[in-house]
């Protein structure tokens, strides 16, 4: 079990490796440290959001409202820092919100049992309402201030604080997930929960527990838009969500759940946050961003699912055949 | 009350007419502006391509899986005809059928890695959306014309101000009944036909229920679920057609946005997303009610254009959770017991 | 039913009802289990076992009743309550977590540390007699494994209250023996068990009280050595019906010279059985035996098409189908009963006349393009009708039907393309004794009407009672064939288990 998933999330950072050493060949300019550590800090808010959202995948759910969130979340923190609030406060505010929205995403799949998509479907527009109530319409802009600072603050070799908080939390839920008792019940739920409740995991706890945390990283991805950005639109963040899903099966997370690696996603959303800064190097136009985005996930998820069939067909044909090997004293059923 | 529940929720579609005619009701008395026919046909045709593509990607989510790239293969069609005509002066039907081919193509491409390489639908048509919206943009860099502004001039009008050839779909009408909607019809039609009379139509349901099952009837399952995956993506080429014929305009990002609307629809519409399960009649109602919404909220309420979003969402998340609570529930958790 | 009135029963459930809408499943049922007692828990699927056990672990709640441990009543809502109550259920269909190995599997769900726990499951594994890979992933299982997986984690758990539902179903002979070793033990360090099985054989093996559930209610429930099997066949049969289903009604021997056979299988090799030869000639009931993972599925489901061949040629009436799809397999003329009904054989959300005729689908019986719904509930109506299927009505769900009548529909369909051969792969398995008795019933008839019939079983008796002609899997090959008159119990079990080589067919 250990060995092919470390071997999954390890193939992605290989992939991520190749992308910059092959955009390197083409343009060397491109292989020096601020820009390679560039990639990562822009990679962010994807980060945050595909972290989150892999909770949910995990419990085999799906959350489609996260770009929302980010983007709600976004413009409260604007809104906050247009009338002088503190950092402590928009950081209440914003986690806060996405809480409140993970619980009702996960009171909404869990306690009544309405299919995750569209549940998150509906909460999707009604987060996009509520962003337009609340800014009215209008972009919310004119803050910034030490808020706008922090963007640009690094901790030390070029990393940004922003990314050096998000890779703390990967590495936490990380090992939480992979070294602690519960941690793995996120897992287990996904992988096949008639059979975690029989052996006394709540489903329905686990469930929503993954929602507010996806929400809580969404919440955290739109304190970083709006610091970022310095603007925010009451079209922030659309799209975003699919972004992260990618992500995360760039990652090796499987969309059925009951597979994959925090490791994985955050890998997978520096993969997709750097597409067009290589593209850039390469000398191609942005509009080929999209076109190689969806081939190199449509690839990566072809060639992952028949190399996964092709194992598995591998080890039952094997196990088969050795059943029919010359017939041994001792009984080959159970080999 | 609890068997009249039963027998209401035993037909969705009941449900979705009695709410269907609640909207004219209410709508019609804050504003008799609404009942008119010509502003409802309007309000049709401008959402036509939800309209469209919901019914195909019905078949889609019956076989249990489901379409997110619809959306961008409008704006592939859309600009392929624009460059092919206005670029490379080819004939415009030709164009249109050139579209709608490279349309197939793109469905059939999704369709073959869902039903043949074992990917997870939701996964691969995430792919086709960005690389087909990707190629789309592409193609639109080969246009003459800037991107942003999109191809215009199509023919045609005659000397009356009549919409003729290529701008008939989009803008002409018969007796009054814009072509659009008569599309619409023949493919409401059509679609109820293939799904609920056909051979055709009983191998995708059984295909939605169990897979496995259905190879040990000897149904070809994956060239049956490669299928859907084209029809789907020929719906959303046509809607591409009668969008560029609609608006005189061909760009590359004309269904950007759709992907959720169309989803809404067709969940909305009782189909099961895990399969199995779900009418033509269940979609059309589904994506009227939502058409109508858009056109009466801001209509007779005032409410902003930009912000459709909210009440429709409300309404969604009210439905399906009502749904559930209405006695769906116990159903629908033995549902999820058995996907496994 | 005697209470004993001096210390409570370890379980006691009173007045149980439970409705689902309007469907009453439970009735009231009051039952007890005592510490060191096996209750055996009988009856038909649909008589509402299955709730019950479920009600107890916490899966559902009941609507009336209530639940007392050790004489104290408690609430069970969930089932973690029920499993820090020292109650587990292992049940019928494993669930096991897929992409987890063995191991995890068996610890997930434990507080305690892991090093102590792997030390206890090895002792528990060498109890049992058990040999698994811990580190395989579940999802390269076979039932029967899962089913080890699944008892493991009952063991690991120390429950106070085990509940095994149905566990023998899939287990080869002596995994079943090994099971009622560790029955015997559990039930002397004074675990209360229920056992909930529909073979009366092991009802005077291991249990010491037995109660038959009838239609949501106990009919009948006392100690087992005051029942014999007849009476315990009379309490399952609706009253007033007499015995009718199980006969032993022979038929004339076939004459084999005078035949020509319909499947030839010439040196069929593919994954998981190699170099088998056999024919099977029209009107012949050829039972193949074996125990699970011999390779009999294996080698059936290759014929029909549904994985690679090796090696070696089919033929059918002389054509040759070596390699062929399914859908052409079925043109050709055969047609299949699958194993595991709920994975291969059922369209749980389709209708009983969507089930009976989805194999027509590539025939014009139907209509050509158009589905000719008249014609599709005509079949499905004629099939239920000859097969006594309990329905309501033909539009009903399939997944409303009891296990039993859900197999007739799933045999009606095999059926339903006229094949010139039927393969049975375990047609009785997991269906109470009157649908067993009609399905035997219906591979008579097909007999009779000179259809050829291939069936695998684990079940001897079944092999025994039906067949006119057995072969025997070992290993992936066929080591034995016996004539309706060498077919024994013994000779067939000695077979199976590659002790006696009678008839060993060469290997390379």
């Amino acid at each position: 079990m250990k060995n092919p998933l470390k071997a999954r999330w390890m193939s992605s950072l290989i992939f991520l490796i190749a992308l910059f050493v092959i955009t390197g060949i083409i343009a060397p300019s491109f292989l020096d440290y601020t820009n390679i550590i560039n990639c990562f800090n822009t990679a962010t808010m994807y980060t945050l959001l595909a972290v989150g959202i892999a909770f949910v995948i995990m419990t085999g759910e799906i959350d489609v409202s996260i770009g929302a969130t980010l983007g709600l979340t976004a413009g409260m923190t604007g809104l906050i820092a247009q009338q002088g609030g503190s950092i402590p406060k928009m950081l209440a505010v914003v986690l806060l919100t996405g809480a409140v929205i993970g619980l009702v995403n996960g009171l909404g799949v869990a306690y009544f049992g309405v299919p995750s998509l569209i549940f998150t479907l509906g909460t999707n527009s009604v987060i996009r309402g509520l962003i337009y109530l609340m800014s009215d319409g209008r972009t919310v802009e004119n803050f910034g201030g030490v808020f706008a600072g922090l963007n640009s603050m690094t901790v030390f070799a070029g990393i940004s604080v922003y990314y050096a908080i998000a890779l703390v939390l990967v590495a936490v839920a990380h090992i939480v997930l992979t070294r602690t008792r519960k941690g793995k019940y996120f897992i287990a739920v996904g992988d096949n929960a008639g059979g975690a409740n029989l052996v006394g995991i709540s489903v329905f706890g686990t469930k929503v527990l993954a929602y507010v945390l996806c929400g809580l990283f969404a919440g955290m991805g739109g304190f970083v838009f709006a610091s970022k950005y310095g603007q925010v639109m009451t079209v922030a963040g659309n799209g975003y969500e699919m972004t992260a899903i990618a992500a995360c099966v760039l990652g090796g997370i499987s969309l059925s759940g009951g597979m994959g690696n925090m490791v994985g996603a955050a890998i997978g959303a520096v993969i997709m946050s750097s597409i067009s800064r290589l593209l850039v190097f390469i000398g191609l136009p942005s509009t080929y961003n999209n076109t190689i985005t969806g081939v190199m996930l449509i690839v990566i998820v072809v060639v992952d699912a028949l190399a996964q069939r092709r194992s598995i067909e591998m080890t039952r044909r094997k196990r088969l055949l050795s059943r029919t090997a010359e017939p041994t004293p001792e009984g080959g059923a159970k080999a | 009350m609890k068997n009249m529940l039963k027998k209401v929720f035993k037909h969705w579609e009941v449900f979705l007419v009695v709410f269907l005619v609640l909207e004219f009701v209410v709508f019609g008395t804050a504003n008799p502006k609404f009942l008119r026919t010509k502003s409802i046909m309007n309000s049709i045709v401008n959402y036509i391509s939800v309209c469209i593509i919901s019914l195909f990607v019905t078949m889609v989510m019956i076989t249990g899986g489901i379409d997110i790239q619809a959306p961008s293969i409008i704006g592939l069609t859309s600009i392929i005809i624009g460059v092919l005509w206005s670029d490379a002066g080819l004939n415009i039907w030709l164009s249109v059928a050139i579209a709608l081919v490279a349309a197939a193509l793109c469905g059939a491409l999704s369709g073959f890695f869902v039903a043949f390489c074992g990917v997870q639908p939701m996964v691969v048509t995430l792919g086709g959306s960005f690389l087909y919206s990707g190629i789309a943009l592409m193609i639109s860099g080969m246009s003459a014309t800037p991107a942003y502004q999109g191809i215009s001039g199509f023919p045609g009008k005659n000397e009356a101000g009549e919409y003729i050839s290529f701008r008939f779909l989009g803008k002409g009408d018969v007796f009054g009944i814009p072509t659009q909607i008569i599309i619409y019809v023949v493919l409401i039609l059509l679609c109820a036909w293939i799904l609920h009379r056909t051979k055709y139509g009983e191998r995708l349901f059984l295909i939605g229920v169990n897979q496995q099952a259905s190879e040990y009837s000897g149904i070809n399952t994956r060239a049956t679920i490669m299928s859907t995956y084209v029809l789907s993506a020929l719906s959303a080429g046509l809607a591409g057609v009668l969008v560029t014929s609609n608006v005189n305009s061909a760009k590359y990002d004309l269904g950007s946005g759709y992907t959720l609307a169309i989803i809404t629809a067709v969940v909305l519409g009782g189909t099961l997303n895990t399969g199995g399960k779900g009418s033509i009649l269940g979609t059309v109602l589904a994506s009227l009610i939502i058409c109508f919404l858009r056109y009466g909220l801001p209509l007779c309420f005032g409410v902003s254009t930009q912000n459709l979003d909210l009440p429709i969402g409300i309404i969604l998340v009210l439905v399906v959770v009502g749904l559930e609570i209405a006695g769906q529930h116990m159903l629908s958790s033995l549902f999820r017991r058995f996907k496994k | 039913m005697t209470m004993k009135t001096a210390t409570a029963p370890r379980l006691q459930v009173k007045g149980i009802r439970k409705a689902f809408g309007q469907n009453v499943v439970l009735k009231g049922i009051d039952l007890s289990v005592d510490a060191g007692e096996v209750v055996a828990l009988i009856g038909g699927n649909g008589a509402g076992k299955s709730t019950l056990m479920k009600i107890i672990m916490g899966i559902y709640t009941c609507d009336e009743g209530e639940i007392l441990l050790d004489g104290q009543p408690v609430k069970l809502g969930k089932a973690s309550a029920s499993l820090a109550h020292g109650i587990y259920l292992v049940p019928q269909e494993p669930m096991l977590f897929p992409n987890m190995t063995v191991l995890e599997n068996i610890l997930m769900g434990f507080n305690e540390r892991e090093a102590d726990l792997r030390k206890r499951l090895v002792d528990c594994m060498a109890e049992l007699n058990f040999t698994l890979n811990l580190q395989r992933k579940a999802n390269t299982l076979s039932i029967a494994e899962q089913q080890m997986v699944e008892l493991l984690r009952g063991m690991m758990r120390n429950a106070r209250i085990l509940i095994l539902d149905e566990p023998t179903s899939s287990l080869t002979f002596n995994e079943v023996q090994a099971l009622f070793k560790t029955v015997e033990d559990l039930k002397k360090k004074g675990i209360a068990i229920i056992y909930i099985t529909h073979r009366l054989t092991e009802v005077f093996e291991i249990a010491t009280k037995v109660a038959i559930m009838r239609d949501g209610v106990i009919t009948l429930e006392g100690a087992v050595k005051d029942f014999t099997k007849e009476m315990l066949i009379q309490g399952l049969l609706p009253g007033g019906t007499e015995e009718t289903c199980i006969k032993e009604e022979q038929c004339a021997p076939l004459d084999y010279r005078h035949l020509k056979p319909v499947l030839e299988v010439k040196d069929f090799s593919g994954y998981g059985f190699a170099h088998c030869t056999f024919n099977l000639y029209p009107g012949e009931i050829l039972g193949i035996a074996g125990v699970v993972g011999a390779g009999r599925t294996e080698l059936i489901s290759t014929i029909f098409g549904r994985d690679k061949t090796l090696g070696g040629q089919v033929l059918l009436d002389g054509k040759d189908i070596t390699g062929l799809s399914t859908k052409q397999i079925l043109r050709a003329g055969i047609n299949f009963v699958p194993e595991d009904r709920h994975y291969h054989g059922i369209f749980k959300i389709r209708s009983i006349s969507s089930n009976t005729t989805s194999a027509l689908l590539n025939d014009e019986e139907v209509g050509k393009v158009n589905m000719n719904n008249r014609k599709q509930r005509e079949i499905a109506d004629k099939y239920a009708k000859e097969f006594r299927t309990k329905i309501v009505s033909l539009d009903d769900l399939m997944g409303s039907l009891s296990g039993g009548n859900q197999q007739k529909v799933v045999i009606a369909r095999a059926l339903s393309t006229h094949p010139k051969v039927v393969i049975l792969d375990e047609p009785t398995r997991g269906i109470d004794a009157a649908a067993r008795g009609d399905v035997y019933n219906i591979i008579r008839q097909l007999k009779e009407a000179g259809v050829a019939v291939l069936m695998v079983s684990s079940d001897m008796e079944e092999v025994m009672e039906l067949a006119d002609r057995a072969i025997t899997v070992f290993q992936g090959r066929i080591n034995g064939e016996f004539s309706r008159e060498e077919i024994t119990q013994d000779t067939l079990t000695s077979a199976a288990f590659g002790i006696a080589h009678e008839r060993k067919v060469s290997g390379e």
